[in-house]
């Protein structure tokens, strides 16, 4: 059985679209989600092998959230659009897998036959950007959308992946890889990204750290290792 | 006693002279107080010929000459100003003193110094803001009689010897004070009259334009054709009394209205040299029936006596046909009429580019709308097909109705050609749209209509409301994670109304090229329809909503509830 996700936006055409992959006896449909941001935290915690993934969803539409997706540990996606021009011809053009809505029976097994088979794994890069216009996180009861530019430093612990924003601190789905590959954010330490024009302060400490104060006050410690690629970067040796 | 009425009945032969010159056209800047140079010339000239002829008309007395010289420099200075005043006593008072006598260097002084003093009174009743003032006759009398006590002042003054200027003074102060005061009086109620005639003449004038001006707003909008050119013929006739009123185009009559309007057809081709000539030259024709000859080319006994053929020209000079207007035989043609006629005809062009202007920009819009529609959203019809596939399976009546609703919602897209609907189907049109996204959203997505019942009837133009409700959704609510709202709802102002679309998204940033083509072909037909000041405006708080209000006038239902 291949482990599914389902992400639209609409009620019904989750539920058809669950109702035909559940029918074929092929696929076990383990979630569903209504928009990409639950999809990001629903693909990191179910870890599925495949993702149905509707292109025209709030705030962030399905391709967007493909740029969010570490390509290392991405599942296999399927598009589902009703109607897109210009992301059709984009599949085709890169033999991406894609269905259109309403969904054709004969269509999806063809899909399904070939999800089963070993292929190698697919680069997205043609569809990813290279810089993410916003960083989704949750918060309390509430999802922010980031700009980038906004977050002065991000961390990683046992709990998850933290954003500090100044007075803000919340969490998010992104891996700091991810951060680090598509936002201005910068490695300062293994497990602490900071965005340059945050630091106010680079306080050097003894045997080689260093500690970063940034303008709302924060403190970021500098590890050796980066502490190097932060002088080069400032021009600082 | 006998010199009063000697100069009293040269005094005539002098009103006699200013009254003919007052039917000229001369006499046309004299009626104001322009202060222009032309006119201060004119007045020069006019005022120091009458104060020439004062002396001329004057009567030997004692060596020296009673006379009415006075009143042009006087009416010189009052109506011209001290500049003109000094001037026309100047040339008056040279004039004099070159007739010689023991008075001629005092004449001379104080015919200036009058003339002076009437300027500077000019000068100074401007000041006081009261102009009207230097018209009145009774004002004038109280001036000459100043002035010719100044005059006499002076002669006892400068003339020599002494014994001789008391006696011609006390003989002659009377019976010229007298005169002069009458004259002057008598000259500018002559100019008042002609200022009166004047005035009735330009309201009456005025009058008239605007009244067929007004009356004829929009008719040529549908063209220059045979039903929108009779009803202009037909005012221009009411508004202007002439006996006939023809309008053509450059080959046939289109309408005609009023004497031998049993022979003069409308559809016939267009017989007249005259006309042939008006269109071929593009220039103003008028037979006046005496030194011009008029005669009907129908009929020998037609009644009309006299023509005045007008071209009516286009926005490019060309001659698209002609207004005719006609008095019968034994009628004059009143000069009123005559100078309106051209007006007339520039009004009719300036009618008929408007019109043209006006069908354009229909086209255009009927166009655009066209396209509008042609654009069915095939991301919506898709997604809602979807839907319907899977209400099937867990709701067979539901999906009925909702294919119901998509039906008519598609029919009535292709079919709306009228120009205006009643809200009431608006708001039908906009449920079947409803019906569908609540379908889809259903989850996240609330609306709330609250219409005044009273506008259910109220007309306007189809896809004025349907559009912004559309435009919530799609870039509004749609691209919100929690809930959407939409409020769809009417308010009455005094003079107008208001109906208003919230959504709760605040996504709104200006006019782009995805929303603003639409938003501007509702705002253009609401314009269109009800007048600039209507239309559609919008306004958001980011994050927070958008409003999409389009105004409209009060209906006149409402109106007379109110006024009950």
């Amino acid at each position: 059985m291949i482990k599914a996700l389902v992400v639209d936006d609409e009620f019904y055409a989750r539920e058809e679209l669950i109702d035909l992959l559940n029918g074929s006896g092929e696929v076990e449909v383990i979630g569903s989600c209504q928009n990409a941001i639950e999809a990001l935290k629903s693909i990191n915690q179910l870890k599925p092998e495949v993702v149905f993934l509707d292109i025209q969803m709030p705030q962030i539409t399905g391709i967007e959230l493909l740029s969010m997706l570490d390509p290392a540990t991405m599942p296999k996606v399927v598009f589902v659009t009703a109607y897109d021009e210009f992301a059709i011809k984009a599949f085709d053009s890169n033999a991406f897998d894609y269905l259109l809505k309403p969904v054709n029976i004969q269509r999806l097994e063809k899909t399904i036959v070939r999800l089963q088979q070993q292929r190698p794994a697919v680069d997205y890069s043609p569809l990813t950007q290279p810089l993410l216009e916003l960083v989704p996180c949750c918060g309390h009861q509430r999802i922010l959308l980031l700009p980038p530019d906004e977050i002065d430093f991000a961390y990683s612990d046992q709990t998850g992946v933290h954003i500090a924003s100044g007075e803000l601190l919340t969490t998010t789905q992104l891996t700091l890889k991810i951060l680090a590959e598509k936002t201005p954010l910068i490695y300062c330490h293994r497990q602490y990204l900071i965005h340059p024009l945050a630091i106010r302060e680079i306080k050097l400490l003894d045997n080689g750290l260093a500690q970063i104060t940034t303008a709302n006050g924060g403190k970021v410690p500098v590890s050796r290792r980066y502490l190097k690629e932060l002088k080069d970067r400032f021009g600082l040796n | 006693m006998d010199l009063i009425l000697s100069l009293l009945q040269q005094l005539s032969v002098y009103l006699v002279i200013a009254y003919l010159l007052s039917k000229t056209p001369i006499f046309m800047p004299l009626l104001t107080l322009s202060g222009g140079w032309s006119q201060r010339l004119l007045c020069y000239g006019i005022f120091s010929i009458f104060c020439i002829l004062g002396t001329y008309l004057g009567l030997q007395v004692q060596g020296a000459i009673a006379n009415t010289r006075a009143i042009g420099a006087v009416m010189g200075g009052l109506i011209g100003g001290p500049m003109v005043g000094f001037f026309v006593g100047l040339t008056g008072g040279l004039h004099r003193y070159f007739m010689g006598g023991f008075t001629d260097l005092a004449c001379m002084i104080s015919t200036t110094t009058e003339g002076l003093f009437a300027g500077l009174l000019h000068a100074y009743m401007i000041k006081r803001g009261q102009p009207e003032q230097l018209f009145r006759p009774k004002v004038v009398f109280m001036v000459m009689v100043f002035a010719e006590a100044l005059q006499m002042m002076i002669i006892l003054l400068v003339a020599q010897p002494f014994d001789q200027a008391f006696v011609l003074v006390s003989a002659i102060a009377l019976p010229m004070t007298i005169t002069n005061a009458l004259g002057g009086a008598l000259f500018m109620s002559i100019i008042e009259d002609r200022k009166v005639i004047y005035e009735n003449y330009s309201t009456a004038f005025s009058n008239k334009a605007l009244k067929i001006a007004q009356r004829s707003v929009g008719i040529l909008d549908q063209g220059f054709n045979n039903q929108s050119t009779s009803i202009i013929a037909q005012i221009v006739y009411e508004e202007t009394g002439v006996g006939a009123v023809s309008i053509t185009d450059c080959n046939e009559i289109l309408a005609f209205v009023g004497i031998g309007a049993d022979h003069h057809l409308p559809g016939t081709p267009i017989s007249s040299s005259y006309t042939r000539e008006a269109i071929d030259e593009a220039k103003i024709i008028y037979a006046n029936g005496y030194d011009i000859t008029y005669r009907c080319s129908l009929d020998h006994n037609c009644r009309l006596g006299s023509v005045l053929v007008i071209p009516v020209l286009d926005g490019n000079e060309q001659v698209i046909g002609t207004i005719k207007l006609y008095e019968p035989k034994q009628k004059l043609f009143s000069t009123i009429n005559l100078s309106l006629g051209e007006g007339i005809a520039k009004l009719i062009s300036n009618q008929v580019l408007s019109g043209r202007y006006q069908v354009q920009q229909n086209l255009l819009i009927q166009a655009e709308l066209k396209l509008l529609r042609a654009q069915i959203n095939p991301h919506f019809l898709f997604n809602t097909l979807n839907t319907i596939n899977a209400v099937i399976k867990r709701d067979p009546d539901k999906a009925r109705a909702l294919i119901g609703h998509l039906s008519q919602f598609f029919r009535r897209n292709l079919r709306q050609q009228s120009d205006t609907i009643p809200l009431e189907e608006e708001l039908e049109h906009i449920n079947d749209y409803l019906k569908i996204e609540l379908a889809r959203f259903g989850d996240r997505l609330t609306v709330n209509i609250n219409i005044d019942p009273a506008l259910l009837s109220f007309k306007l133009p189809p896809f004025s409301l349907q559009p912004l409700i559309e435009n919530a959704i799609k870039h509004g609510t749609s691209s919100l994670l929690a809930c959407g709202n939409i409020t769809l709802s009417s308010i009455i102002h005094p003079d107008h109304i208001k109906l208003v679309v919230t959504d709760n998204a605040g996504n709104y940033r200006g006019a782009n090229k995805a929303t603003g083509l639409g938003l501007k072909i509702v705002d253009k037909r609401l314009k269109n329809r009800f007048g600039q000041q209507y239309g559609l405006l919008m306004s958001c708080e980011p994050q927070q909503w958008t409003n999409a209000i389009i105004s409209m006038p009060l209906p006149s239902t409402i109106q007379n509830n109110k006024s009950k």
